[in-house]
């Protein structure tokens, strides 16, 4: 090391310095790391197939076809137990999803996006010290409280507006969930909002534009891919919701459009398949697999689509 | 006062001004709405905690803090082996998924290669990590079903009262037998047999309840029965089928591992993975980049780098997401539930390893789901208790935050 100039006092202490161990050894580490990052992709791989492998054995089976799967409209594996009558079509259980999904998304696309726009263009600086924190604790309730909200107070209270609700329906599960994917869009959101510069927000009043010009016209469009990433991520929030639809949601696979009527999910039939005495092995528990499989590239679609247009449109200011 | 300028002065509102003030009135109406919704979303966020609040703070006392679940009398069930399951199991999975977490952070923003193939699998983790943390927690239950629980059946089915899949250590089994007397069990070791019950023919080495070496003596009901109580404490009846008896250590260890606290923990740590993974990295993002120049222009390696200034530098933030992940952990029920199944019987915390385990969030799944009113009402007040817990821990982080 001592080429020419002598090495400055500050640098005399040895672990300052790249010697011949700390190199061997920082590979050591670094291959290290990397294998931890390469899990998380190995964890991908794990899940895909996993799905896939235990799904073969329910989509192999003589008594299941593909055709009937995708376009079944009755879905019984839970109700009939001879396997020969027992009919496997997925849109009951993805039309109950899609319900619940649907209404949740009326609720917390707007009152999100609407409380995001309040929180970054108009609320002052005190307010949103304690909105933000406070809506960040919200976000950390666990979702089975939301499910017990959904059975206990918005059920009821549905049933006192209109008796034609069942007591297990599509509606109240869907407010919870859209109560619960609520702080999700609205911090998202704001996080795209805000990352809006500032300069152009001046730009606008300088032209005589009012808060409401800014905030639509301006900070909106250029959020955009922000905001609607946020919409999707909370989307595929919402369809695989568990807890909430498993309680509230109720237990009968049904194909229809009435939102007052049961409506068992994708997740909800998960979770009663694995409640039943239907013993690990059967056709019948296989079929988990294959609903988990459908609600699994839903998602990943799903959440693919907002990765990708929050990286592609996204617009870089400087 | 200063005179207005004359342009100002002969300045009449007209058409273009009309318009603005209708803009301004309409601007005045949008925030109203904004205020008005942005505050009834958080109002009904509050007015759900408060009534949940009200319903179950009759409930909450120290009995209920301190028993078990009750399947016939609510009022004497309780939550304290959910509490306690509740606490191991998420410190299992910070144990399990935090060093892999971070470490994988720090990969990502730290070491970033400069190979373009390299650079490529790295964009490709990046968003195979935001992927992950967009599916759905079931699936991950899904995956600790067939990966921890059953390990695709390749070591065995695991079955009840029998010997099955295969012990590493911690357990010890015994066979229970009643003495002549029947006022005791012993217990005979297992042989290698392997057999879930044993009948007695001939002398074996055996233990009493205390597991003390005693000499056993075998009986046979035809004969006289010996008389002297000391010999009939340690003497069963020729014959008599014993019942298998385990008895673990903390540290047992088995394959596969079946519904278990440790298989309940390693899939949760897979669900919280990916939000350590992206906390830790925007953590280690908002450290400036001057002082890893700084530490580099000292002659630091990268990794002398990232272990003596980067890391330390970005440890609030890292500590904040972590905090953050563990309260997901302690909230979430769908993975737990799928993997060890929504019983709630259980009356103590998890004591081995392979111990099943009740956390709160199954419990209070449990009781919600039951048709009799008072368990819901139960429901209720273990929601304040689960909730109060998340609370110290959120707040907690954003304090954290608030520091770094």
């Amino acid at each position: 090391m001592n080429r020419g100039l002598p090495i400055p006092s500050a640098l005399e202490q040895k672990r300052y310095r790249p010697t011949g161990s700390a190199r061997r050894s920082e590979r050591v580490v670094v291959a290290l790391l990397m294998a931890c990052a390469l899990g998380t992709i190995a964890l991908s791989v794990l899940i895909v197939l996993m799905l896939l492998r235990e799904s073969w054995s329910f989509f192999s089976s003589p008594n299941v076809s593909l055709t009937q799967f995708l376009f079944g409209t009755r879905w019984t594996a839970l109700e009939v137990r001879d396997l020969e009558k027992v009919e496997f079509g997925i849109w009951p259980l993805l039309s109950g999803t899609l319900r619940v999904t649907g209404i949740a998304m009326l609720i917390a696309w707007p009152m999100g996006l609407i409380t995001a726009i309040y929180l970054s263009e108009f609320a002052s600086n005190r307010v949103r010290k304690i909105l933000k924190p406070s809506l960040e604790i919200l976000a950390g309730i666990p979702t089975v409280v939301f499910g017990y909200f959904a059975v206990l107070l918005i059920s009821p209270g549905l049933q006192w507006i209109s008796p034609s609700f069942d007591t297990f329906n599509a509606t109240s599960a869907g407010i919870a969930v859209g109560i619960l994917c609520l702080p999700l869009v609205c911090s998202l959101a704001e996080d795209a909002l805000s990352a809006v510069p500032t300069s152009l927000r001046e730009a606008v009043y300088s032209l005589g534009g009012t808060r409401m010009n800014t905030a639509l016209n301006v900070v909106l469009p250029s959020a955009l891919s922000g905001v609607i990433s946020a919409m999707l991520l909370a989307f595929s929030r919402a369809l695989g919701e568990t807890m909430v639809v498993a309680l509230a949601a109720g237990t009968l696979a049904t194909f229809t459009l009435d939102p007052r009527q049961q409506s068992q999910t994708m997740t909800g039939f998960i979770v009663e398949m694995l409640k039943s005495d239907l013993e690990y092995g059967t056709v019948q528990y296989y079929s988990l697999f294959g609903v988990a499989l459908a609600l699994f590239v839903i998602t990943f679609v799903m959440t693919l689509l907002g990765q990708l247009i929050r990286r592609r449109y996204r617009e870089v200011y400087q | 006062m200063t005179e207005l300028p004359k342009a100002l002065q002969e300045f009449k509102p007209n058409e273009a001004s009309e318009r603005t003030e209708l803009q301004r009135r309409r601007d005045r109406w949008f925030r109203a709405l904004c205020l008005a919704v942005g505050c009834s979303s958080i109002a009904i966020l509050f007015l759900l905690l408060v009534s949940i609040a009200y319903q179950g703070s009759s409930s909450l006392n120290g009995t209920f803090l301190s028993a078990s679940h009750d399947p016939e009398n609510p009022a004497r069930a309780g939550m304290y082996p959910s509490i306690v399951g509740s606490v191991i199991l998420c410190t299992l999975c910070a144990i399990i998924s935090l060093p892999i977490g971070v470490a994988a952070a720090v990969y990502l923003e730290e070491f970033q290669p400069k190979n373009r193939w390299l650079l490529r699998l790295h964009g490709l983790v990046q968003l195979n990590i935001a992927n992950l943390a967009g599916v759905p927690s079931v699936v991950y239950g899904l995956l600790g079903l067939t990966l921890f629980v059953y390990m695709f059946q390749l070591f065995g089915k695991l079955e009840q009262n029998q010997v099955s899949g295969i012990d590493f250590w911690g357990v010890q089994r015994y066979y229970q037998f009643v003495t002549a007397d029947d006022l005791a069990v012993i217990f005979v070791p297992m042989d290698e047999s392997r057999e879930s019950t044993l009948k007695i023919e001939s002398v074996r080495p055996a233990f009493d309840t205390n597991f003390r070496p005693i000499e056993l003596q075998v009986w046979d009901p035809a004969t006289p029965q010996p008389t002297d109580p000391e010999v009939l404490g340690r003497t069963v009846r020729k014959g008599d089928v014993g019942a298998l008896v385990e008895i673990y250590s903390w540290y047992y260890f088995r394959l596969p591992f079946g519904p278990s606290l440790l298989a309940a923990a390693l899939t949760l740590s897979l669900v919280i993975l990916p939000i350590i993974v992206i906390a830790s990295q925007e953590a280690l993002r908002a450290v400036p980049s001057s002082m890893r120049e700084a530490s580099a222009g000292m002659g630091a390696t990268r990794w002398q780098t990232t272990q003596q200034v980067t890391l330390p530098a970005a440890l609030p933030g890292v500590l904040t997401g972590a905090i953050l992940a563990m309260g997901r952990a302690i909230g979430e029920a769908a993975p737990i539930f799928v993997v060890l199944g929504g019983n709630i019987a259980k009356r103590t915390g998890p004591e081995h390893l392979m111990d099943s385990c009740v956390t709160m969030p199954i419990l209070i799944f449990a009781w919600a789901d039951n048709p009799v009113e008072q368990y819901r009402q139960l429901a209720a007040a273990a929601i304040i208790v689960l909730v109060a817990l998340l609370l110290v821990m959120n707040s907690m982080a954003i304090y954290l935050r608030g520091r770094s």
